[in-house]
Formats: structure tokens, C-alpha cells, sequence
């Protein structure tokens, strides 16, 4: 047999055992394990002597691949990206970020809701996680929504949504992942989901502008908050502005050297929330509580990470991304109608799936395809078939698959973000917050295309980088 | 089933590039000289991380793979001894001829074939200079504090004057030197070329000559035995075409060096005699004596291993190389 | 997404050797997130000297990549043991009774399957860089300080065997569940709704603003 067939066969039963609920990471591992068995024994023409050889190999290349490829210096930025967002809910940020978000932005229409947008916006710099976000504010700003007679579906629907901009804005596991999956610049990566993400939030802020002046009852401006008032709210959240200088410092510096690598700004904004979160009565039962959680959710990414590592090893012996991406290339199909069917076919597998695990499991096969496409890793702007150089596409295309993943958060029938906000609040019923969410599902919509016809939005501050 | 084509899996990483032609080469002359029935799959990082292609020999994941000393000295200690500094190695040939009379070595091919490995052919390096930006560092007060991407001996060396060695892999290498994460990096040109960092750099030294790495290229002993005598001349016999091969392709590379850098506009540094003197008085025998008594302390023939690396060296210079 | 789950508890042996397991688990999963902690401080150590102090930390990257095992390997058997592993469940999360067990039996069988032989591969992994004929017992060493590898190798092996214990007690579980038609069986993650699992992860939230 041909070492791409078994290849097709052994992704085929991953996908299947995924669909049928086993752990990602459990499925994509023993997938690689078996493969590789398979593939050696294959080698070996079936003999049965040689079975317990193939098994041996194959355990021992299985084996060795969680400790090789997680001791590497750049994984670490995820657990320390994690630990800022836990941290910061011990530092109180997130009621200190939508008080100065309300008083100084509240007065247009729909005030509350885009003051709302712009804390989540804010909050996004001290959290890598979505999820999180929209649990914190279902709580915080969905009650201030309704005190002041807002729709309480449209209220929810801002919170859900607001949510998803986390993952686009630094600090971002997702966006990490990604360019250690691809092998890509950490840095860049970080440093170009930074505008399309306040370009998402600027998006969401104009609807609800527009929205707010066309139905009066949708939510009122507030006003009469004094500068004094304004200007007091502002040291609470002061350590947010710090951590996404620091963050951006560190990866692009406009005025000189960087200041050191993602991981070193990563620590180091992570240690002024901690001093933070020790300043607003932060004890060792909390930061063990903190600790723990934050262990918890690294080890669960890690183990995707290390299992999908294993299916991507069996994947290298099979040769399978180099006959994919062969393939999408010789499809008889322009490249931009064939990455558009790539985004909408991530659409389609992110309502059901995690973002993190569809991610790493599509990604090694689908991200040579793509890079090929665009005429391959080296390729100058010139020559490609995006407009853009290899490197360039590759930053592109992960700022557009997160997006794609973000989406998918808010999308029936199990975007989680909406099950959160719902889960928060006993008043409304997930029905609802899909409801309340259908405007911004469809400014996505148009972000996206925006995202995918104007590459600068992503691609300018990162080519400044260098 | 008999006359099965044989085809052997080899591991290196990165892209394609001078520091590869041998590989790509050899595995052209073995399918050539048997007519297609021995064929190598060149496979740039799908089959394993670099530092864990020795493993990947050991355990028989691959048939053949290319590793660097420095990576993990304690892997295999004995070819270490390439990686000294200041040995003299003036140029690519002497450098193959080092390297070959190390690997011939018995306690070398003795550490080798507890991996399971047999040492087929070295990669071999023109010296590591430095590249750094801002002003140029050509006195020996200046590499006090400095963060030096350098492996093995050579970040011994830097060590010893006060460097401290910071060894993110190549591939990160040029956006540690964006970011500040170290302030030079030494490299064979054609990693500087091929990983970016001349294109970051303000000035090379081009006369430092603290010495290189040691990257072998290693088979698995059992795949080795089991080829067919003709296969296994055909792979023995075309070690040094690809070793010709590969010098005549860097040495192109090296003439276009030069350009290189009026291109990029990077300063060619060429340091002072006596600042290479005071260099290699607190850098070469300090750490050439710790690592022979290191070596002695465990067994190995530390002392014999160096005396050959220099004898054969001076045979080298002498005839003509 | 699965959010984490209860475990119920009850006299019998299966579920004492539950309680039994998870300090051991709790505790692994504590030195990850003290590894995580201590990362903070040496990445701000390390920037601090090198900017301030011209001393920049030697063997930073070593240290980093030595500690990346404890950080991420070590607690796979905490999350294991309330059923945090990330999976799609839309399919299991319908399913009920007998049927739900069979299907959670099979997929921890085939978890136990993989560990079991990644537990002897990551051991391997360790025995090639160990022996005690060597100084430090090393045979592998750190790229700029030489450090020993083994002792961060070792670390997997010995988390993946914590998880190969709370495998088998799950299939125990799973497999008693499926035999005598349990409806609340002990020491296995009980499945929740999405909505369910939403509740638990904004109340865990709870507590902490
Ligand atoms: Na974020
Ligand atoms: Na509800």
C-alpha cells in the first residue's frame, strides 16, 4: 500500500473517533501511533515476525515526541499568556475597565453597549482567552444594560460578542499556537492580530452606533459624567495600558530596539498584574486557586499540542501535506475562490468543534496547501498569488483562520460564548443570546471579507516590524 | 521477498541549502550508481527535531540523519574535540581532513555505535565569525557582557571573555538579534545567508576565526549492514564525490561573500593581531586543557584525540590543503 | 469545549482509590502552575539584568526548555481525572444511560491503549539519556550550559504512569456503570450539557472578582 493512502485512512478514523467524543488530543495521538505502526509494518510487507519490530519503533518515535517538541523556549509563552488572564481577575481589571470605558464613551448612542465593546477590547490585552471574557462581562455589564432599559437580548448578544476579540488581540494563546504550529514569527503574529482586532471592536462599536440611532428603545446614551470623574477612573485600568505597551514594546519598538522577545514582555506584564492583583488583596489560597487553573487549562492545550505532534510525525512519514497541497495546486480554480472555500470550510467545522483543537488538527495538512497556493514559503510579493510574500501569507492566513475560529464562538448551534453568557445569566435562555448576537455574527461576516480583500489591515503593522 | 528496492529515510533541517549538498547529492549518486534500486527520501524536519535525530538513529526511525556536536555534547563527546577553539583549521579541506580522522577513530565510532550510528561524512564549516550591530566589537573589553548566539567550544570561548553565550536555535536566531535578545551571532556564512541575520547585521568579523561546529552525517549501523554489497559500495563510494561536491558549491558561495555584504551594506571588520593573541591566550588552551582532562577523567582518550586533531591538521597544511 | 465536571464519591473501593489518586494528581498539577509562576520571574530576572545590569542570565533558554515538561506534561492525569481534555461532544452529550457508558468505556480503553505505550516510549526516551557510568548519570546534555536532560525526560514517563492509574480506574468505573446500568456512577466525570457546563465554568468564575 501506498504510505498517502494509509495516511487518508488514519485521518479518516481520527476525524471519526473525534466526532464520536474522544479526548483531541487522545484521538490525534493514537491516530499518529497507529499510523506509524501501520506504515513501518506496510514497510516491512506484513510480515508477522516483524509486527513487535514496527510496535517498537513506532513506540519509541511516539514516545519521544511529548518531551521533544514541548522543551522549546518559545511554548512558553502560553502558560505565562494564560496566567495574565488569570491574574487579572484577582486585580479586579474588568470592573475597573468598564467604569473608564462608560464614563468616557458612554455619552453616544447605544452608549453602554459600545462602552462594553471597548472594555472587552481592553480586556483582551490581559486575556488570551474568549471564553473568559464573555463570563466576565455577562456579569458585569449585562446588569447596567438592563438597569438603563436595554433589549436584553441585544445586551447579551454585545457581551457574546465582545468576547471573541481576546483571541486577535495580544496577549493570544490561539495566535501562539499558530505560529508554533506553522513555524512562524511569534512576534509578528501577535503584533498583526493587534489591528485587525481593534478593527473588529471598531466594527462592532459603528453597528451599534448605527443600530442605537435607527431604533431608539435599543439602549440611550449616558451621559453627565464630570472630567473629574473621567480622569479618576483611569489608574485602576492604568496596568492594562501597561501591559499592552510592554507587550508591543517588546515584539516592535517604533522608536528603536525592541525590548526583548514575546515571552520576556509576556512575563513581564504578567508580573505587574500579579503585583497588582497582590495590591488589591490578593493571598496565597487565591494565587494556588489561580495557579492550579491556570495549570489546568496549559495542560490541556499542551496535551493537544503533544498528541497532534504524534498524528503530525506519522503525517511527515506519509508525505500527506506535500500531496495535499499538490493537489489544491492543481485544482483548476482560482487561488483567492480556493482559500475563500478553505475559510468557509473552517466556518462549517468550527460550529462544531473547538477552536484550538480544529486548528491543530487541520492545520498541518491545510497550511502547506495554502502557502503552496500562494506559490510557496519563499516567494516574493511579486510572484505570488496573493499579492503578498511567503512570510506575509503566512501571517495572513493565521490572522484570517482565528478570526474564522473566533466566529465560530458566536455561531448556532454551539458557540460557546453564547452557552456562557447564558449560562451566567438565569434570566436569559441561549435562544436569546443567539438572537441578541445576529448583528455582530454578521459584522463579522463583514470583517472578514474586509480582512481578506484589504490584506494591509493585517499585514501593516508587522511589515513595519521588519 | 528478495532485490526489494531499498529506500532509506534521511533527516536534516531547515531548507535546502550549501550546508545540505552533500545530502541531496549523495542521495543522487546511490540511486544513479544502482540503477534506481537504492533511493534516499531527503526529508528537511518532517521526520524529527534536529537535536533529536540521534535518537531517531538509535531507534531506527530513520536510516540516515545529519546532527550538530554542539547540540548535546554529552550525546557524543568525543567529536567534541572539532569544536575546540582556536584549533587553526584554515579552510574547508582541512577541515574534511580533521573530521575524517577523528570519526576513524575508535573511541569516536565506539560513542557512535552505542546510538547505533556509524559517522558517514562531516559537514564541514568555514570558521563561525560574528555578525552584531551598532559598533563594531574588535577589542577584547568588548565582548565582556556581550550575548552571543555560539555553541559547543566556541561558546566556551566567548565564555571565557566574559560573553555569555544565549543558543536560541538558527531558525530563531534572526529574531533574537531583531529583538535584542542577543547582540551577535556566530555563524558559517551560509547561515547567515540562509538565516537571515546579515540582512540585521551592521559588521562581520572577518578575520576572528574562533573556530566551528562539528555536524556529521551518521547512518544506522543495522540499515548499513543490511545493504546489499553492491548498495553499500555504492553509498561508501560516493562519500567523497559529495564531499567534492559540496566544497565547489561553497566555495562559490564564499567568493560571492564579499558582494554579499557591500549589498547589504554590513562593515567588514578585520581584527587586530594582538586582539586575536589575547583571545586565544585566554580562550584555546584554558578550555582545550579542561576538556582534555575532562575527556581522561571519563575514560576517553582526550590527550591521543587532540594530538591527532593537530597532527592531522599539520599534515593537511603541509600537503597543500 | 468540555468544561471540567463532578466526580461523585461514595464508600466503595473504587471510589476511595478515587480520592486516593487525586492529592497525587492535584499535587502534579500544582507544580506545573508553581513552574508556570517561577517562569514569570525568571523571564523578568533575565530582562531586568540584561537591561539594567549588563549581566544577562546564562543558560536562560536551558533553563526555560528543562522546565517546559513539568509545565506541560505534568499535570495530565488532574485534568484527566475530571474530564477536562478538550473534545467535541456533541454526540456523547445526547447520549444517555448504558449507551453513553459503552461509548465512554471504549474511549478510555483506547486513551489506556495509547499511555500505556507512550509511557514505555517516554521512558525509553529518558534511558538513552541516562547512565550513571557518566558524570550527572548524563547522556544528554542542555545546548549552552550543559545541564542534564534526563531528569526533565523522566518527567513524562512518570506523569503519564499517574495517568495510566486514574485510565484504569475510569475503565473500572465505566465498565461497572455499563455492566449494571448505573445512572450516577462514582469516580468518572459525569457529562454535562454545553449549557450545563457553561453554569459551572461562569460560577467558577464566581469567586474570583
Ligand atoms: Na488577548
Ligand atoms: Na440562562
Amino acid at each position: 500500500m501506498e504510505p498517502i493512502e494509509i495516511g487518508i485512512y488514519v485521518s479518516a478514523a481520527m476525524l471519526v473517533l473525534v466526532i464520536l467524543g474522544m479526548r483531541v488530543a487522545f484521538a490525534a495521538g493514537l491516530a499518529g501511533f497507529v499510523g506509524l505502526v501501520w506504515l513501518r509494518w506496510n514497510g516491512f510487507d506484513y510480515d508477522p515476525d516483524r509486527f513487535w519490530k514496527a510496535v517498537e519503533i513506532s513506540t519509541k518515535i511516539a514516545g519521544l515526541t511529548p518531551h521533544s517538541k514541548v522543551s522549546a523556549q518559545v511554548l512558553s509563552l502560553i502558560p505565562v499568556f494564560i496566567m495574565i488572564g488569570y491574574l487579572a481577575y484577582y486585580a479586579k481589571l474588568t470592573t475597573a475597565l468598564f467604569e473608564a470605558c462608560k464614563r468616557w464613551i458612554a455619552w453616544v448612542p447605544g452608549g453602554l453597549a459600545v462602552s462594553t465593546v471597548f472594555a472587552t477590547a481592553g480586556f483582551a490585552a490581559v486575556s488570551g482567552a474568549s471564553v473568559a471574557t464573555a463570563a466576565v462581562f455577562a456579569r458585569i455589564a449585562i446588569p447596567e444594560m438592563l438597569k438603563i432599559g436595554y433589549n436584553k437580548q441585544f445586551a447579551a448578544g454585545v457581551v457574546a460578542a465582545g468576547g471573541t476579540l481576546a483571541s486577535l488581540i495580544p496577549p493570544s494563546a490561539i495566535l501562539v499556537i499558530y505560529a508554533i504550529i506553522v513555524e512562524q514569527d511569534v512576534g509578528k503574529l501577535l503584533l498583526a492580530g493587534f489591528i485587525p482586532g481593534m478593527f473588529s471592536a471598531i466594527v462592532y462599536g459603528s453597528m451599534i452606533v448605527g443600530i442605537a440611532m435607527i431604533w431608539k428603545n435599543v439602549g440611550p446614551p449616558v451621559s453627565g459624567f464630570t472630567w473629574k470623574e473621567r480622569f479618576e477612573s483611569l489608574p485602576p485600568a492604568l496596568p492594562i495600558v501597561a501591559v499592552v505597551v510592554i507587550i508591543i514594546f517588546f515584539v516592535y519598538n517604533p522608536f528603536g530596539d525592541a525590548w526583548g522577545t514575546p515571552t520576556e514582555g509576556g512575563a513581564v506584564g504578567a508580573f505587574i498584574i500579579f503585583l497588582m492583583a497582590l495590591y488589591r488583596g490578593m493571598r496565597w489560597a487565591q494565587l494556588k486557586d489561580a495557579l492550579l487553573d491556570t495549570a489546568k487549562l496549559t495542560v490541556m492545550i499542551f496535551s493537544i499540542i503533544w498528541g497532534v505532534l504524534i498524528y503530525v510525525r506519522f503525517l511527515g512519514f506519509a508525505e500527506l501535506p506535500d500531496a495535499f497541497a499538490d493537489w489544491i495546486t492543481s485544482l483548476d480554480m482560482a487561488p483567492i475562490a480556493i482559500l475563500i472555500c478553505i475559510l468557509l470550510a473552517y466556518a462549517v467545522l468550527g460550529m462544531f468543534m473547538d477552536a484550538i483543537g480544529m486548528l491543530l488538527l487541520t492545520l498541518p495538512v491545510v497550511y502547506p496547501a495554502v502557502m503552496a497556493l500562494n506559490g510557496g514559503e519563499l516567494v516574493s510579493a511579486a510572484d505570488s498569488a496573493f499579492g503578498m510574500s511567503g512570510p506575509m501569507c503566512a501571517i495572513w492566513f493565521g490572522i484570517l483562520v482565528v478570526k474564522m475560529a473566533e466566529f465560530c464562538l458566536i455561531t448556532p448551534p454551539i458557540g460557546l460564548n453564547c452557552f456562557v453568557v447564558a449560562g451566567v445569566r438565569d434570566d436569559l435562555t441561549v435562544q436569546d443570546v443567539f438572537k441578541g448576537v445576529t448583528p455582530f455574527f454578521l459584522a463579522d461576516a463583514v470583517t472578514i471579507a474586509l480582512l481578506v480583500a484589504f490584506p494591509g489591515i493585517v499585514l501593516w503593522l508587522p511589515s513595519l516590524a521588519g | 521477498a528478495e532485490a526489494m528496492a531499498t529506500e532509506w529515510n534521511v533527516s536534516v533541517w531547515g531548507k535546502r541549502r550549501a550546508f545540505t549538498e552533500h545530502v541531496e547529492k549523495i542521495a543522487e549518486l546511490v540511486s544513479e550508481k544502482t540503477n534506481g534500486e537504492f533511493t534516499m527520501n531527503v526529508s528537511y524536519g518532517g521526520l524529527s527535531k534536529n537535536r533529536e535525530n540521534l535518537d531517531g538513529i538509535s531507534i531506527g526511525a530513520f536510516e540516515m540523519a545529519q546532527f550538530c556536536a554542539g547540540y548535546h555534547r554529552d550525546k557524543n563527546r568525543v567529536i567534541t574535540v572539532l569544536e575546540l577553539p582556536f584549533l587553526g583549521v584554515e579552510n574547508l579541506e582541512q577541515e574534511v581532513a580533521v573530521s575524517k580522522a577523528v570519526y576513524a577513530h575508535p573511541a569516536a565510532t565506539d560513542e557512535m555505535a552505542q546510538w547505533n550510528a556509524k559517522l558517514l561524512m562531516t559537514s564541514p564549516m568555514p570558521q563561525y565569525n560574528l555578525v552584531g550591530t551598532g559598533e563594531p566589537r574588535d577589542e577584547l573589553a568588548e565582548f565582556d557582557g556581550m550575548r552571543v548566539r555560539a555553541t559547543g567550544g566556541l561558546g566556551q570561548a566567548f565564555e571565557a571573555v566574559g560573553g555569555v553565550p544565549t543558543s536560541v536555535t538558527a531558525t530563531e536566531a534572526f529574531q533574537a538579534m531583531e529583538s535584542g535578545v542577543v547582540d551577535t551571532v556566530a555563524f558559517a556564512q551560509h547561515a547567515h545567508l540562509s538565516f537571515g541575520t546579515i540582512n540585521e547585521a551592521d559588521w562581520w568579523t572577518a578575520n576572528l576565526n574562533p573556530g566551528t561546529v562539528n555536524c556529521p552525517v551518521v547512518v544506522n549501523i543495522d540499515a548499513y549492514e543490511s545493504l546489499s554489497d553492491a548498495e553499500r559500495e555504492a553509498l561508501d563510494s560516493s562519500v567523497d564525490e559529495a564531499l567534492d561536491h559540496y566544497l565547489a558549491n561553497y566555495a562559490e558561495l564564499l567568493e560571492r561573500w564579499d558582494s554579499v555584504l557591500e549589498e547589504k551594506g554590513v562593515q567588514k571588520v578585520e581584527i587586530a593581531p594582538e586582539v586575536i593573541e589575547e583571545f586565544r591566550a585566554k580562550a584555546a588552551t584554558p578550555i582545550r586543557d579542561a576538556w582534555i582532562a575532562d575527556m581522561e577523567g571519563q575514560g576517553l582518550p582526550g590527550q591521543e584525540l587532540y594530538d591527532l586533531v593537530v597532527k592531522t591538521l599539520e599534515e593537511a597544511k603541509a600537503g597543500g590543503s | 469545549m468540555a468544561g471540567s465536571a463532578a466526580v461523585l464519591e461514595d464508600s466503595s473501593l473504587l471510589s476511595k482509590l478515587d480520592r486516593w489518586l487525586l492529592p497525587v494528581e492535584r499535587f502534579a498539577a500544582l507544580l506545573s502552575g508553581l513552574a508556570i509562576f517561577s517562569l514569570m520571574f525568571l523571564a523578568a530576572y533575565s530582562v531586568t539584568g540584561r537591561k539594567f545590569f549588563a549581566s544577562p542570565l546564562a543558560g536562560y533558554v536551558d533553563y526555560i526548555e528543562a522546565a517546559m515538561p513539568v509545565i506541560a506534561i505534568m499535570g495530565v492525569s488532574y485534568v484527566q481525572r475530571d474530564g477536562s481534555h478538550i473534545r467535541m461532544d456533541m454526540l456523547v452529550g445526547a447520549l444517555k444511560g448504558r449507551i453513553l457508558w459503552l461509548f465512554e468505556l471504549i474511549s478510555v480503553l483506547l486513551m489506556l491503549l495509547l499511555i500505556v505505550f507512550l509511557t514505555w516510549g517516554a521512558w525509553e526516551h529518558f534511558d538513552r539519556s541516562f547512565d550513571c557510568a557518566r558524570p550527572l548519570c548524563s547522556r544528554d546534555s542542555s545546548i549552552d550550559i550543559g545541564i542534564p536532560i534526563w531528569p526533565s525526560k523522566l518527567v513524562v514517563p512518570i506523569a503519564f504512569a499517574v495517568l495510566t492509574l486514574r485510565l484504569l480506574l475510569q475503565t473500572w468505573g465505566y465498565g461497572r456503570a455499563f455492566i449494571l446500568g448505573l445512572e450516577n456512577p462514582v469516580a468518572v466525570p459525569m457529562t454535562l450539557t454545553i449549557a450545563e457546563q457553561a453554569r459551572i465554568e461562569a460560577k467558577a468564575l464566581e469567586g474570583a472578582d
